[in-house]
Protein backbone atom coordinates (compact mmCIF):
# COMPACT_ATOMS: atom_id res chain seq x y z
CA UNK A 1 0.00 0.00 0.00
CA UNK A 2 1.21 3.08 -1.12
CA UNK A 3 0.71 6.48 1.74
CA UNK A 4 0.69 9.42 -0.04
CA UNK A 5 0.90 11.53 2.93
CA UNK A 6 4.42 9.61 4.07
CA UNK A 7 5.60 9.31 0.43
CA UNK A 8 4.91 12.78 0.00
CA UNK A 9 7.70 13.69 2.23
CA UNK A 10 10.42 12.00 -0.32
CA UNK A 11 9.51 14.49 -2.71
CA UNK A 12 11.17 17.86 -1.30
CA UNK A 13 8.72 19.94 -4.19
CA UNK A 14 6.09 19.09 -2.57
CA UNK A 15 7.24 22.14 0.82
CA UNK A 16 6.28 24.64 -2.21
CA UNK A 17 3.30 26.76 -2.31
CA UNK A 18 2.11 27.81 -5.68
CA UNK A 19 -0.38 31.36 -5.52
CA UNK A 20 -0.75 30.61 -1.71
CA UNK A 21 -2.30 27.51 -2.50
CA UNK A 22 -0.77 23.88 -1.70
CA UNK A 23 1.02 22.41 -5.06
CA UNK A 24 -1.48 20.33 -6.68
CA UNK A 25 0.78 18.61 -9.86
CA UNK A 26 -0.98 16.37 -12.21
CA UNK A 27 1.59 16.70 -14.63
CA UNK A 28 3.57 13.98 -14.36
CA UNK A 29 2.56 12.78 -17.95
CA UNK A 30 4.79 15.34 -18.85
CA UNK A 31 7.07 14.62 -16.06
CA UNK A 32 7.74 13.45 -12.59
CA UNK A 33 8.96 14.65 -9.82
CA UNK A 34 12.38 14.20 -8.24
CA UNK A 35 13.09 12.09 -4.89
CA UNK A 36 15.14 13.20 -2.84
CA UNK A 37 17.34 9.79 -3.29
CA UNK A 38 17.68 10.68 -6.44
CA UNK A 39 18.51 14.48 -6.36
CA UNK A 40 21.02 13.87 -3.93
CA UNK A 41 23.03 10.85 -5.98
CA UNK A 42 23.40 12.98 -8.34
CA UNK A 43 24.94 15.62 -6.13
CA UNK A 44 27.12 12.93 -4.91
CA UNK A 45 28.39 12.08 -7.99
CA UNK A 46 29.51 15.12 -8.81
CA UNK A 47 30.68 16.04 -5.72
CA UNK A 48 32.63 12.92 -4.81
CA UNK A 49 32.99 10.76 -7.71
CA UNK A 50 33.20 12.60 -11.14
CA UNK A 51 34.89 11.04 -13.80
CA UNK A 52 34.27 10.39 -17.28
CA UNK A 53 33.59 6.31 -17.45
CA UNK A 54 34.97 3.41 -19.36
CA UNK A 55 38.25 5.21 -19.88
CA UNK A 56 40.17 6.12 -16.71
CA UNK A 57 42.72 4.04 -14.65
CA UNK A 58 42.33 5.63 -11.76
CA UNK A 59 39.70 5.47 -8.50
CA UNK A 60 37.56 8.18 -9.69
CA UNK A 61 36.81 6.99 -12.71
CA UNK A 62 36.84 3.06 -11.60
CA UNK A 63 33.98 4.18 -9.27
CA UNK A 64 31.99 5.88 -11.55
CA UNK A 65 31.83 2.95 -13.75
CA UNK A 66 31.06 0.79 -11.86
CA UNK A 67 27.94 2.89 -10.69
CA UNK A 68 26.87 3.92 -14.11
CA UNK A 69 27.02 0.02 -15.43
CA UNK A 70 25.02 -1.48 -12.51
CA UNK A 71 22.18 0.70 -13.57
CA UNK A 72 22.26 -1.38 -16.42
CA UNK A 73 21.71 -4.21 -13.69
CA UNK A 74 18.95 -2.27 -12.01
CA UNK A 75 16.92 -2.10 -15.42
CA UNK A 76 17.41 -5.71 -16.20
CA UNK A 77 15.94 -6.51 -13.04
CA UNK A 78 13.19 -3.99 -13.20
CA UNK A 79 11.73 -4.81 -16.65
CA UNK A 80 13.15 -8.60 -16.22
CA UNK A 81 15.25 -8.11 -19.72
CA UNK A 82 17.18 -11.41 -20.62
CA UNK A 83 20.50 -9.43 -19.96
CA UNK A 84 22.25 -5.93 -18.91
CA UNK A 85 23.42 -5.49 -22.34
CA UNK A 86 20.38 -5.87 -23.93
CA UNK A 87 20.04 -2.12 -21.86
CA UNK A 88 20.80 0.71 -23.94
CA UNK A 89 21.00 3.96 -22.53
CA UNK A 90 19.22 7.06 -25.10
CA UNK A 91 18.71 10.84 -24.39
CA UNK A 92 14.76 9.71 -24.06
CA UNK A 93 12.28 7.62 -25.81
CA UNK A 94 12.31 9.99 -28.45
CA UNK A 95 15.81 9.44 -29.18
CA UNK A 96 14.82 5.89 -28.46
CA UNK A 97 11.92 6.08 -31.85
CA UNK A 98 15.03 7.55 -33.87
CA UNK A 99 17.53 5.37 -33.48
CA UNK A 100 14.91 2.28 -33.78
CA UNK A 101 13.29 3.65 -36.60
CA UNK A 102 16.86 4.60 -38.65
CA UNK A 103 18.26 1.62 -38.03
CA UNK A 104 15.57 -1.05 -38.58
CA UNK A 105 14.55 0.56 -41.53
CA UNK A 106 17.91 0.65 -43.60
CA UNK A 107 17.45 -3.32 -43.74
CA UNK A 108 13.72 -2.98 -45.13
CA UNK A 109 12.39 -2.98 -48.76
CA UNK A 110 10.69 -0.53 -50.55
CA UNK A 111 6.70 -1.18 -50.04
CA UNK A 112 7.43 -2.94 -46.60
CA UNK A 113 4.86 -1.56 -43.59
CA UNK A 114 4.88 0.10 -40.32
CA UNK A 115 1.77 -0.13 -38.17
CA UNK A 116 1.31 2.47 -35.64
CA UNK A 117 -2.01 3.59 -33.92
CA UNK A 118 -4.44 6.90 -34.49
CA UNK A 119 -3.36 7.97 -31.11
CA UNK A 120 0.30 7.46 -31.00
CA UNK A 121 2.67 10.34 -29.34
CA UNK A 122 4.29 12.16 -32.10
CA UNK A 123 7.97 10.84 -31.12
CA UNK A 124 6.38 7.31 -32.31
CA UNK A 125 5.09 8.71 -35.75
CA UNK A 126 7.64 11.33 -36.71
CA UNK A 127 11.07 9.05 -36.71
CA UNK A 128 9.32 6.29 -38.44
CA UNK A 129 7.97 9.04 -41.08
CA UNK A 130 11.40 10.15 -41.95
CA UNK A 131 11.93 6.73 -42.54
CA UNK A 132 9.16 5.83 -44.52
CA UNK A 133 10.20 8.38 -46.91
CA UNK A 134 13.89 8.08 -47.00
CA UNK A 135 13.29 4.26 -47.68
CA UNK A 136 10.20 4.16 -49.89
CA UNK A 137 7.76 2.51 -46.73
CA UNK A 138 4.27 2.48 -46.22
CA UNK A 139 2.77 3.08 -42.75
CA UNK A 140 -1.06 2.47 -41.45
CA UNK A 141 -2.31 3.44 -38.70
CA UNK A 142 -4.84 1.75 -36.10
CA UNK A 143 -8.30 2.87 -35.64
CA UNK A 144 -8.86 4.08 -32.61
CA UNK A 145 -12.85 3.02 -31.45
CA UNK A 146 -15.12 5.80 -30.22
CA UNK A 147 -14.27 4.65 -26.62
CA UNK A 148 -10.91 5.53 -26.88
CA UNK A 149 -9.31 1.90 -27.92
CA UNK A 150 -7.66 0.47 -30.34
CA UNK A 151 -9.69 -1.05 -33.26
CA UNK A 152 -8.43 -5.01 -33.00
CA UNK A 153 -10.74 -6.12 -36.10
CA UNK A 154 -8.71 -3.61 -37.98
CA UNK A 155 -5.36 -3.77 -36.38
CA UNK A 156 -6.12 -7.74 -38.01
CA UNK A 157 -6.50 -6.79 -41.43
CA UNK A 158 -3.50 -4.21 -41.54
CA UNK A 159 -1.87 -7.47 -40.90
CA UNK A 160 0.36 -9.31 -43.68
CA UNK A 161 3.47 -10.26 -44.77
CA UNK A 162 4.37 -6.69 -45.73
CA UNK A 163 4.11 -5.90 -42.06
CA UNK A 164 7.79 -5.23 -40.54
CA UNK A 165 7.46 -3.18 -38.12
CA UNK A 166 4.78 -2.55 -35.40
CA UNK A 167 4.65 0.41 -33.00
CA UNK A 168 2.67 0.79 -30.43
CA UNK A 169 2.12 2.65 -27.47
CA UNK A 170 2.06 0.82 -24.19
CA UNK A 171 -0.01 3.30 -22.15
CA UNK A 172 -1.57 6.38 -23.72
CA UNK A 173 -0.82 9.45 -22.76
CA UNK A 174 -4.05 10.92 -24.00
CA UNK A 175 -6.49 8.40 -23.00
CA UNK A 176 -5.51 6.15 -20.68
CA UNK A 177 -5.86 3.26 -23.15
CA UNK A 178 -3.73 0.11 -21.93
CA UNK A 179 -3.33 -2.26 -25.08
CA UNK A 180 -3.68 -5.96 -23.88
CA UNK A 181 0.46 -6.41 -25.03
CA UNK A 182 0.14 -10.11 -25.14
CA UNK A 183 -2.78 -10.44 -27.32
CA UNK A 184 -1.52 -7.63 -30.06
CA UNK A 185 2.09 -10.04 -29.64
CA UNK A 186 0.40 -12.77 -30.39
CA UNK A 187 -1.51 -11.44 -33.18
CA UNK A 188 1.35 -9.56 -34.56
CA UNK A 189 3.37 -13.25 -34.34
CA UNK A 190 0.84 -15.48 -36.02
CA UNK A 191 0.40 -13.57 -39.27
CA UNK A 192 3.92 -12.10 -39.56
CA UNK A 193 7.54 -11.78 -38.54
CA UNK A 194 7.21 -8.24 -37.87
CA UNK A 195 9.40 -6.22 -35.05
CA UNK A 196 6.90 -5.30 -32.18
CA UNK A 197 8.16 -2.44 -30.36
CA UNK A 198 5.88 -0.87 -27.61
CA UNK A 199 6.48 2.52 -26.39
CA UNK A 200 7.15 2.62 -22.83
CA UNK A 201 7.28 6.11 -21.87
CA UNK A 202 4.28 6.20 -19.70
CA UNK A 203 3.59 2.40 -19.06
CA UNK A 204 6.88 1.94 -17.38
CA UNK A 205 6.55 4.25 -14.28
CA UNK A 206 3.49 3.12 -13.49
CA UNK A 207 3.02 -0.65 -14.20
CA UNK A 208 5.46 -3.53 -13.28
CA UNK A 209 6.61 -5.37 -16.62
CA UNK A 210 8.20 -8.18 -17.58
CA UNK A 211 9.38 -8.07 -21.08
CA UNK A 212 9.96 -12.11 -21.19
CA UNK A 213 6.55 -12.77 -20.56
CA UNK A 214 4.91 -10.07 -22.45
CA UNK A 215 7.26 -11.58 -25.46
CA UNK A 216 7.85 -7.90 -26.89
CA UNK A 217 11.03 -7.37 -28.88
CA UNK A 218 11.56 -3.38 -27.93
CA UNK A 219 10.49 -1.25 -25.50
CA UNK A 220 11.38 2.38 -25.61
CA UNK A 221 11.97 4.08 -21.62
CA UNK A 222 11.43 7.52 -20.51
CA UNK A 223 14.04 8.08 -16.78
CA UNK A 224 12.11 11.40 -16.47
CA UNK A 225 8.71 9.94 -16.15
CA UNK A 226 9.72 7.77 -13.43
CA UNK A 227 11.47 9.68 -11.32
CA UNK A 228 14.71 9.99 -12.77
CA UNK A 229 16.39 13.32 -14.22
CA UNK A 230 15.83 14.24 -17.26
CA UNK A 231 18.25 13.57 -20.65
CA UNK A 232 18.28 9.65 -20.21
CA UNK A 233 15.91 6.88 -21.40
CA UNK A 234 16.57 3.50 -22.49
CA UNK A 235 15.83 1.24 -25.25
CA UNK A 236 15.36 -2.11 -24.50
CA UNK A 237 15.99 -4.62 -27.20
CA UNK A 238 16.66 -8.63 -27.59
CA UNK A 239 19.90 -9.16 -27.63
CA UNK A 240 20.01 -11.22 -30.64
CA UNK A 241 18.21 -8.23 -33.11
CA UNK A 242 20.30 -5.58 -31.04
CA UNK A 243 23.50 -7.69 -32.53
CA UNK A 244 21.93 -7.46 -36.16
CA UNK A 245 21.16 -3.88 -35.92
CA UNK A 246 23.75 -0.85 -36.95
CA UNK A 247 24.44 2.16 -34.81
CA UNK A 248 23.22 5.13 -35.87
CA UNK A 249 25.73 7.41 -33.95
CA UNK A 250 29.84 7.25 -34.37
CA UNK A 251 32.02 8.35 -32.00
CA UNK A 252 33.78 7.56 -29.08
CA UNK A 253 33.31 4.80 -27.06
CA UNK A 254 31.27 2.66 -29.42
CA UNK A 255 33.96 1.42 -31.78
CA UNK A 256 36.24 -2.11 -31.39
CA UNK A 257 39.09 -0.95 -33.80
CA UNK A 258 39.48 2.14 -36.19
CA UNK A 259 41.27 2.49 -39.47
CA UNK A 260 41.16 5.39 -41.79
CA UNK A 261 38.98 3.82 -44.55
CA UNK A 262 36.57 1.98 -41.76
CA UNK A 263 36.18 0.55 -38.25
CA UNK A 264 34.34 -1.90 -36.33
CA UNK A 265 32.04 -1.78 -33.55
CA UNK A 266 32.41 -2.81 -29.76
CA UNK A 267 29.84 -5.44 -28.92
CA UNK A 268 26.08 -4.59 -27.57
CA UNK A 269 25.09 -2.24 -25.30
CA UNK A 270 28.15 -0.32 -26.35
CA UNK A 271 28.12 -0.14 -30.25
CA UNK A 272 25.06 2.26 -29.79
CA UNK A 273 26.39 4.82 -26.69
CA UNK A 274 28.70 7.01 -28.88
CA UNK A 275 30.50 9.55 -27.24
CA UNK A 276 30.67 10.59 -23.29
CA UNK A 277 27.16 9.07 -22.16
CA UNK A 278 24.76 10.74 -19.75
CA UNK A 279 26.12 8.79 -16.80
CA UNK A 280 25.22 11.07 -14.10
CA UNK A 281 21.93 10.97 -15.44
CA UNK A 282 21.84 7.43 -15.76
CA UNK A 283 22.94 6.71 -12.11
CA UNK A 284 20.44 8.83 -10.91
CA UNK A 285 17.93 6.88 -13.12
CA UNK A 286 19.46 3.81 -10.93
CA UNK A 287 18.31 5.67 -7.81
CA UNK A 288 15.19 5.93 -8.97
CA UNK A 289 14.73 2.64 -10.18
CA UNK A 290 15.97 1.62 -6.39
CA UNK A 291 12.83 4.03 -5.06
CA UNK A 292 10.23 2.30 -7.20
CA UNK A 293 11.44 -1.05 -6.45
CA UNK A 294 11.61 -0.64 -3.10
CA UNK A 295 7.79 0.90 -3.16
CA UNK A 296 7.44 -2.56 -5.13
CA UNK A 297 5.72 -1.64 -8.65
CA UNK A 298 3.05 -3.84 -7.94
CA UNK A 299 2.05 -1.35 -4.98
CA UNK A 300 2.29 1.72 -7.97
CA UNK A 301 0.15 -0.52 -10.32
CA UNK A 302 -2.73 -0.37 -7.41
CA UNK A 303 -2.12 2.95 -6.80
CA UNK A 304 -2.72 3.90 -10.34
CA UNK A 305 -5.46 1.68 -10.71
CA UNK A 306 -7.66 3.09 -7.39
CA UNK A 307 -7.21 6.67 -8.03
CA UNK A 308 -8.03 5.99 -11.92
CA UNK A 309 -11.36 4.88 -10.59
CA UNK A 310 -12.10 7.65 -8.52
CA UNK A 311 -11.09 9.99 -10.50
CA UNK A 312 -12.74 8.81 -13.52
CA UNK A 313 -16.01 9.26 -11.59
CA UNK A 314 -15.23 12.31 -10.35
CA UNK A 315 -14.16 13.72 -13.60
CA UNK A 316 -17.16 12.36 -15.36
CA UNK A 317 -19.76 14.06 -12.93
CA UNK A 318 -18.35 17.84 -13.38
CA UNK A 319 -21.28 19.10 -15.73
CA UNK A 320 -19.89 20.98 -19.22
CA UNK A 321 -16.22 18.59 -19.57
CA UNK A 322 -16.04 16.21 -21.71
CA UNK A 323 -13.47 13.70 -20.56
CA UNK A 324 -11.20 11.76 -23.24
CA UNK A 325 -10.92 8.22 -21.42
CA UNK A 326 -11.06 5.03 -22.63
CA UNK A 327 -14.15 2.95 -21.14
CA UNK A 328 -11.75 -0.06 -20.57
CA UNK A 329 -11.78 -1.24 -16.86
CA UNK A 330 -7.94 -1.19 -16.79
CA UNK A 331 -6.50 2.03 -18.14
CA UNK A 332 -3.65 4.74 -16.77
CA UNK A 333 -4.47 7.76 -14.71
CA UNK A 334 -4.50 10.16 -17.41
CA UNK A 335 -7.29 11.81 -17.85
CA UNK A 336 -7.88 14.55 -21.48
CA UNK A 337 -10.61 16.92 -20.87
CA UNK A 338 -12.19 19.83 -22.94
CA UNK A 339 -15.03 22.05 -21.83
CA UNK A 340 -17.23 23.21 -24.99
CA UNK A 341 -16.50 26.76 -26.08
CA UNK A 342 -13.77 26.87 -23.53
CA UNK A 343 -10.45 26.88 -24.37
CA UNK A 344 -7.60 24.58 -22.92
CA UNK A 345 -5.03 26.99 -22.32
CA UNK A 346 -7.74 29.36 -20.63
CA UNK A 347 -8.74 26.71 -18.44
CA UNK A 348 -5.06 25.34 -17.43
CA UNK A 349 -4.07 29.54 -16.75
CA UNK A 350 -7.05 29.25 -14.39
CA UNK A 351 -6.61 26.32 -12.78
CA UNK A 352 -2.76 27.22 -12.07
CA UNK A 353 -4.45 30.05 -9.48
CA UNK A 354 -5.53 27.18 -7.36
CA UNK A 355 -2.54 25.98 -7.47
CA UNK A 356 -3.13 22.80 -10.02
CA UNK A 357 -0.60 21.95 -12.37
CA UNK A 358 -1.99 20.41 -15.63
CA UNK A 359 -0.82 20.54 -19.12
CA UNK A 360 -2.54 22.00 -21.74
CA UNK A 361 -2.19 21.83 -25.80
CA UNK A 362 -2.06 18.99 -27.88
CA UNK A 363 0.38 16.51 -25.82
CA UNK A 364 1.88 15.28 -29.12
CA UNK A 365 -0.91 13.85 -30.02
CA UNK A 366 -1.88 16.29 -32.56
CA UNK A 367 -3.16 13.90 -35.60
CA UNK A 368 -5.68 12.66 -32.79
CA UNK A 369 -6.92 15.92 -31.49
CA UNK A 370 -7.70 16.37 -35.14
CA UNK A 371 -9.52 13.34 -35.48
CA UNK A 372 -12.06 14.55 -32.66
CA UNK A 373 -12.03 17.71 -33.94
CA UNK A 374 -10.43 19.08 -30.68
CA UNK A 375 -8.13 22.14 -31.04
CA UNK A 376 -6.34 21.05 -27.98
CA UNK A 377 -7.35 19.93 -24.29
CA UNK A 378 -6.17 20.35 -20.60
CA UNK A 379 -4.80 17.38 -19.25
CA UNK A 380 -4.40 15.42 -15.66
CA UNK A 381 -2.41 12.33 -15.06
CA UNK A 382 -1.78 10.92 -11.75
CA UNK A 383 1.06 9.01 -10.39
CA UNK A 384 2.09 7.61 -6.85
CA UNK A 385 2.27 11.04 -4.70
CA UNK A 386 -1.27 12.08 -5.99
CA UNK A 387 -4.20 10.94 -3.89
CA UNK A 388 -8.09 11.22 -3.66
CA UNK A 389 -7.04 15.00 -2.38
CA UNK A 390 -5.53 16.44 -5.61
CA UNK A 391 -8.13 15.02 -7.72
CA UNK A 392 -10.86 17.06 -5.50
CA UNK A 393 -9.47 19.81 -5.60
CA UNK A 394 -8.65 19.63 -9.23
CA UNK A 395 -12.76 18.92 -9.64
CA UNK A 396 -13.49 21.65 -7.52
CA UNK A 397 -10.83 24.10 -9.50
CA UNK A 398 -12.09 22.99 -12.80
CA UNK A 399 -15.91 23.99 -11.54
CA UNK A 400 -15.01 27.24 -10.73
CA UNK A 401 -12.94 27.65 -13.54
CA UNK A 402 -15.79 27.29 -15.76
CA UNK A 403 -17.86 29.39 -14.11
CA UNK A 404 -15.56 32.09 -14.97
CA UNK A 405 -14.91 31.43 -18.39
CA UNK A 406 -18.38 31.02 -19.29
CA UNK B 1 -1.85 59.35 -24.49
CA UNK B 2 1.74 58.26 -26.27
CA UNK B 3 2.75 54.21 -25.93
CA UNK B 4 4.56 54.70 -22.84
CA UNK B 5 1.57 56.65 -20.81
CA UNK B 6 -0.55 53.56 -21.89
CA UNK B 7 1.82 51.41 -20.75
CA UNK B 8 2.05 53.10 -17.23
CA UNK B 9 -1.77 53.21 -17.13
CA UNK B 10 -2.26 49.73 -17.96
CA UNK B 11 0.45 48.96 -15.24
CA UNK B 12 -1.46 51.03 -12.75
CA UNK B 13 -4.85 48.86 -13.31
CA UNK B 14 -3.10 45.43 -13.27
CA UNK B 15 -0.92 46.53 -9.84
CA UNK B 16 -4.58 46.85 -8.71
CA UNK B 17 -5.43 43.18 -8.67
CA UNK B 18 -3.16 41.25 -6.16
CA UNK B 19 -3.22 37.96 -7.36
CA UNK B 20 -3.57 36.40 -10.72
CA UNK B 21 -6.81 35.25 -10.98
CA UNK B 22 -8.11 38.43 -10.54
CA UNK B 23 -5.64 39.70 -13.26
CA UNK B 24 -6.78 36.99 -15.79
CA UNK B 25 -10.08 38.25 -14.84
CA UNK B 26 -9.31 41.75 -15.79
CA UNK B 27 -7.66 40.28 -18.73
CA UNK B 28 -11.32 38.37 -19.41
CA UNK B 29 -13.54 41.59 -19.68
CA UNK B 30 -10.97 43.00 -21.66
CA UNK B 31 -11.69 40.28 -23.93
CA UNK B 32 -15.77 40.05 -23.91
CA UNK B 33 -15.19 43.71 -24.77
CA UNK B 34 -13.58 43.21 -28.03
CA UNK B 35 -16.08 41.88 -29.78
CA UNK B 36 -15.53 43.38 -33.05
CA UNK B 37 -13.78 41.15 -34.97
CA UNK B 38 -14.82 40.31 -38.46
CA UNK B 39 -15.24 36.43 -38.91
CA UNK B 40 -13.55 36.79 -41.94
CA UNK B 41 -10.38 38.33 -41.01
CA UNK B 42 -9.82 34.74 -39.00
CA UNK B 43 -7.16 33.96 -41.90
CA UNK B 44 -3.60 32.56 -41.43
CA UNK B 45 -2.21 35.98 -42.90
CA UNK B 46 -3.35 37.25 -39.71
CA UNK B 47 -2.29 34.84 -37.21
CA UNK B 48 0.57 35.33 -35.03
CA UNK B 49 2.73 32.72 -34.83
CA UNK B 50 4.02 30.89 -32.15
CA UNK B 51 1.05 31.39 -29.46
CA UNK B 52 -0.38 28.41 -27.98
CA UNK B 53 -4.23 29.48 -28.81
CA UNK B 54 -4.71 30.70 -32.40
CA UNK B 55 -3.75 34.72 -32.11
CA UNK B 56 -4.80 37.19 -35.13
CA UNK B 57 -3.62 40.81 -34.91
CA UNK B 58 -4.86 42.89 -38.05
CA UNK B 59 -3.15 46.42 -38.57
CA UNK B 60 -4.43 48.75 -40.50
CA UNK B 61 -3.01 52.33 -41.59
CA UNK B 62 -4.71 55.39 -41.38
CA UNK B 63 -3.53 59.26 -41.90
CA UNK B 64 -0.12 57.98 -41.01
CA UNK B 65 -1.37 56.27 -37.66
CA UNK B 66 -1.65 52.41 -37.50
CA UNK B 67 -4.79 50.84 -35.89
CA UNK B 68 -4.91 47.16 -34.59
CA UNK B 69 -7.50 44.45 -34.57
CA UNK B 70 -7.39 41.46 -32.50
CA UNK B 71 -8.63 38.46 -31.57
CA UNK B 72 -8.28 35.04 -30.19
CA UNK B 73 -9.74 31.60 -29.90
CA UNK B 74 -8.72 31.70 -26.05
CA UNK B 75 -9.94 34.38 -23.84
CA UNK B 76 -6.99 35.12 -21.46
CA UNK B 77 -5.21 35.22 -24.41
CA UNK B 78 -7.46 37.66 -26.33
CA UNK B 79 -7.14 39.60 -23.55
CA UNK B 80 -4.00 40.12 -23.71
CA UNK B 81 -3.70 40.56 -27.19
CA UNK B 82 -6.42 43.31 -26.82
CA UNK B 83 -4.28 45.26 -24.53
CA UNK B 84 -1.27 44.82 -26.52
CA UNK B 85 -3.17 45.97 -29.70
CA UNK B 86 -4.93 49.23 -27.96
CA UNK B 87 -1.16 50.30 -26.56
CA UNK B 88 -0.05 50.54 -30.13
CA UNK B 89 -3.52 51.53 -31.93
CA UNK B 90 -3.45 55.45 -32.85
CA UNK B 91 0.36 55.80 -32.84
CA UNK B 92 2.63 56.56 -35.96
CA UNK B 93 4.49 53.35 -37.21
CA UNK B 94 7.82 55.33 -36.28
CA UNK B 95 6.99 55.38 -32.67
CA UNK B 96 5.96 52.51 -32.58
CA UNK B 97 9.40 51.06 -34.56
CA UNK B 98 11.03 52.98 -32.29
CA UNK B 99 9.49 52.25 -28.66
CA UNK B 100 12.03 50.25 -25.93
CA UNK B 101 9.22 49.18 -23.99
CA UNK B 102 9.77 45.30 -22.80
CA UNK B 103 5.83 45.19 -21.71
CA UNK B 104 7.30 41.25 -20.47
CA UNK B 105 9.08 43.89 -17.64
CA UNK B 106 6.61 46.22 -16.69
CA UNK B 107 3.43 43.69 -16.36
CA UNK B 108 3.24 41.22 -13.86
CA UNK B 109 1.62 38.66 -15.72
CA UNK B 110 2.40 35.99 -13.46
CA UNK B 111 2.33 32.69 -16.22
CA UNK B 112 1.52 34.69 -19.48
CA UNK B 113 4.41 37.10 -19.24
CA UNK B 114 6.88 34.58 -18.00
CA UNK B 115 10.01 33.57 -20.01
CA UNK B 116 8.45 29.75 -20.42
CA UNK B 117 5.17 31.35 -22.22
CA UNK B 118 7.23 34.73 -23.82
CA UNK B 119 6.80 33.36 -27.32
CA UNK B 120 3.47 33.99 -27.35
CA UNK B 121 3.24 37.81 -26.45
CA UNK B 122 6.47 38.33 -28.30
CA UNK B 123 5.18 36.97 -30.85
CA UNK B 124 2.36 39.70 -30.67
CA UNK B 125 4.99 42.16 -30.21
CA UNK B 126 6.94 41.05 -33.05
CA UNK B 127 4.49 41.02 -35.37
CA UNK B 128 3.39 44.71 -34.24
CA UNK B 129 7.16 46.15 -34.52
CA UNK B 130 7.77 44.49 -37.74
CA UNK B 131 4.35 45.85 -39.73
CA UNK B 132 5.83 49.67 -37.69
CA UNK B 133 9.26 49.08 -38.93
CA UNK B 134 8.19 47.84 -42.55
CA UNK B 135 5.67 51.43 -42.84
CA UNK B 136 8.20 53.73 -40.59
CA UNK B 137 11.02 52.87 -43.63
Amino acid sequence: MIKVSDLKKDFPIFEREINGKRLTYLDSGATSQKPSVVINEMSNVYANMNANVHRGTYVLSSETTTKYEDVRNKLKDFINAYSADEIIFTKGCTEGFNFLANSICKELSPGDEIILSEIEHHANIIPWQMAAEKYSLKINYINITESFDLDLDHFENLLSAKTKVVSIVGESNMSGMLPDIQKLNSLIKEKTDAIYIVDGAQLVPHRKIDVQELGIDFICVSGHKMLGPTGIGVVWGRKELLEKLDPVYGGGDMIEEVFYDSATWAPVPHKFEAGTPPYVEAIGLGAAVDYLSNLNMKNVEKHSDDLREYAKKKLENIKGLNVVHTNSKLAGCTFAMSVNGVHATDISLMLDTFGVAVRAGHHCVQPFHRKLNLDATFRATGYIYNDEEDFDILSDAIEESIKILT
Amino acid sequence: MSIEEKVEDYKKTLAMFPNPQEKYQYLIEQAKKNEDFPQELRIDEFKVNGCQSQVWLVPEEKKNKLYFKSDSDALIAKGLVTLIASIYSNEAPEDIANSKIDLMEEFELGVILSPARRNGAFSMLKTIKEFSQKLAN
